[in-house]
């Protein structure tokens, strides 16, 4: 196997593995995602070094940055569905909590390792997705939201009638943790990276689906289905596929949270305000752009600490009236911030990939 | 090529469809008129799949297609236009042609990229390219009309259904998208069913008019002829541009 690098004006051309690779040396294609990508990695050290110099203790920095993952692994895939299936899903926690329950029950009851739970928890979210994506054809509109808002508030109901099983508030315990070094802050930061790494992949997945063909379709179903159908586009089998996959993508933080936790605890997270913030997530986002999501997990997470530890009885309220104001000011979310010309919504880029 | 037997569609009490058929042969182009509210836009809606019908059937090629989809008839090769335009206002022109040639029944087998092209072919067919990258809610009707027509097209159908291609423009503008029609129909070898509120332009550019009234098929045949017949007389009275 020979890896052969050829240099070209304004790109690299890498011959391997029998193909043949280009890179475009021009900065701005990778200069700012590579920035972005790193700045990401680094908030561990960096969120250390402001907790040492302001003097607090970073575990709960840590926490925080986690909790913005748990976010951010929601909202990419409910950002995605948003665009596909043209509805707001208000029932993102249900699949999340589907997740968790799973996680949870088998590794309590069965003994599971975290490394199956993954795949069972994302194919339960799968199924009950599916089941669930006629939905998506059937309603829209105000029915669409009432029938996804009612999910999580029927999912918690069943966990206080047979709290034997889901334990309600109180929750599942004795779940496997996935990391135990014996030093807690390494557990968080190793916890970071676990989450991370979920986050990432998916920014990686979405963005490549909302370049690609589909992607674009997704964009005209999301403004006109009948005109979709009309020029040929099964929009029914896109929103089901779409709905589908994002549910059991949303059910994977389910599972992060039930081994983060070693217990998880449905009716935490089926509460209107965990539902606000992922909405928030999403709408604050920008939208249309996925990398803004990663921008306004941090964000919501951070003010939530900061409103919790400084106003105290009224935390919840300065939190919200914060968001409030960040969503009446920024129309087109942070993404808008840092893009500020003339946004064109779901245009795809094209790459031109020679073949060989 | 087209066969529409008994097609009957109510709306509440209005039949807005009356147990229309009629034949359309292959590379025929047929003018549809009648006054406003006789049915016109309701039929190239049940033949395009945007409603089903209450009674009656439709045929394409020789296959029964009532019951089909709208994305299927749309990838059997049978395209619309929208009597008022309806293309995805915060797309650009551009786009709004490649999800047709993504939806047709080839657009599985290329690339974006290669829809790109395809697009930009279209467009250039309407002398739309230099307005590509212009959002379709800034452009004006008449470059709306023929974006309709483009997008239509990119769905290389074989059977066009136009709903009022001329409506809401000047003569020079009608006259131009009139002359644009008869040329995709020759280049592409199309069968045309234009419903046309306005009959001059219309007379000229068809062989074959049918005349609704009141969703019941009124008159079949020459243009010439058909405008002769007493009853069609009659129903445009009152009708200032026949
Ligand atoms: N979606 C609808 N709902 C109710 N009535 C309709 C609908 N579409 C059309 N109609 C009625 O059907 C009749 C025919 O309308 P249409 O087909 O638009 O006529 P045309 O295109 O010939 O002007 C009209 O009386 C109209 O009010
Ligand atoms: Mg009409």
């Amino acid at each position: 196997m020979e890896i052969k690098f050829e240099p070209r004006r304004g790109r690299l051309v890498i011959h391997a593995f029998g193909r043949k690779y280009d890179w475009i040396i021009e900065p701005r294609y990778w200069r700012n995602p590579v920035i972005g990508f790193l700045i990401w990695l680094s908030l561990p050290l960096i969120v250390t070094l402001v907790a040492s110099l302001i003097n607090i203790k970073p575990v709960a920095l840590i926490s925080t940055l986690i909790f913005a993952n748990i976010l951010i692994i929601v909202s990419i895939p409910l950002v995605l569905q948003i665009i596909g299936t043209g509805r707001v899903n208000f029932g993102p926690h249900f699949f999340v909590a589907l997740g968790g329950y799973t996680a949870a029950l088998l590794s309590k009851n069965f003994g599971i390792s975290p490394i199956l739970t993954l795949p069972v928890s994302f194919i339960i979210g799968l199924l009950i997705g599916l089941a669930l994506s006629p939905i998506t054809i059937i309603s829209r509109g105000v029915y669409f939201v009432l029938i996804t808002l009612l999910l999580p508030f029927i999912l918690a109901e069943l966990a206080y009638w047979r709290s034997d099983i889901f334990g309600a508030e109180t929750g599942i315990p004795g779940v496997e943790v996935m990391v135990h070094t014996g030093n807690f802050m390494n557990d968080l930061i190793i916890y970071f990276y676990i989450s991370f790494l979920i986050g990432f992949l998916y920014l990686l997945i979405v963005d490549r689906v909302l370049r690609s063909r589909y992607g674009f379709l997704m964009g005209v179903i999301n403004e006109d289905e009948d005109v979709a159908a009309a020029y040929g586009i099964d929009v029914n089998r896109i929103k089901v596929i779409v709905f589908t996959f994002t549910s059991g993508a949303m059910a994977v933080a389910g599972w992060f949270l039930a081994h983060y936790q070693g217990s998880f605890t449905g009716p935490a997270w089926l509460t209107p305000a965990f539902l606000i913030l992922v909405l928030l997530t999403t709408t604050l986002g920008g939208k249309g752009a996925i990398y803004g999501v990663v921008i306004s997990g941090y964000v919501i997470a951070m003010l939530r600490e900061v409103t919790r530890t400084t106003f105290g009885e009224l935390s919840t309220v300065a939190l919200f009236l914060i968001l409030l104001i960040l969503l009446y000011l920024l129309r087109e979310g942070f993404w808008g911030l840092y893009r500020k010309r003339r946004y064109r919504e779901y245009e795809p880029s094209i790459r031109i990939r020679r073949k060989t | 090529m087209l066969k529409v037997s008994r097609l009957t569609k109510r709306f509440g009490g209005i039949i807005a469809v009356n147990d229309v058929s009629f034949e359309v042969k292959k590379g025929e182009i047929v003018g549809l008129i009648g006054p406003n509210g006789a049915g016109k836009s309701t039929l190239i809606n049940l033949i395009s799949g945007f409603y089903m019908p209450d009674k009656g059937s439709i045929e394409f090629n020789g296959k029964e297609i009532t019951k089909s989809k709208m994305y299927e008839r749309a990838k059997m090769g049978i395209a619309r236009t929208f009597q008022n335009p309806r293309l995805v206002s915060n797309m650009t022109a551009l786009m709004n042609v490649i999800y047709a040639v993504l939806g047709s029944e080839r657009g599985k087998k290329i690339s974006l990229v290669e829809a790109y092209g395809e697009a930009m072919y279209y467009l250039d067919l309407f002398g739309l390219l230099k307005k590509r990258d212009i959002v379709v809610s800034d452009l004006p009707i008449y470059e709306l009309r023929l974006l309709e027509l483009a997008r239509a097209l990119a769905l290389q159908p074989k059977l066009l259904l136009i709903d009022e291609a001329m409506a809401g423009l000047n003569p020079a503008e009608a006259e131009s998208v009139s002359r644009l029609i008869n040329r995709i129909r020759e280049e592409f070898d199309l069968t045309i069913i234009w419903v046309e509120h306005v009959l001059k332009i219309l007379m000229k550019s068809v062989e074959r008019i049918i005349v609704m009234h009141y969703g019941k098929l009124l008159a079949d045949g020459f243009p010439e002829e058909v405008v002769k017949k007493p009853e069609v007389v009659e129903a445009y009275v009152g009708e200032e541009r026949v």
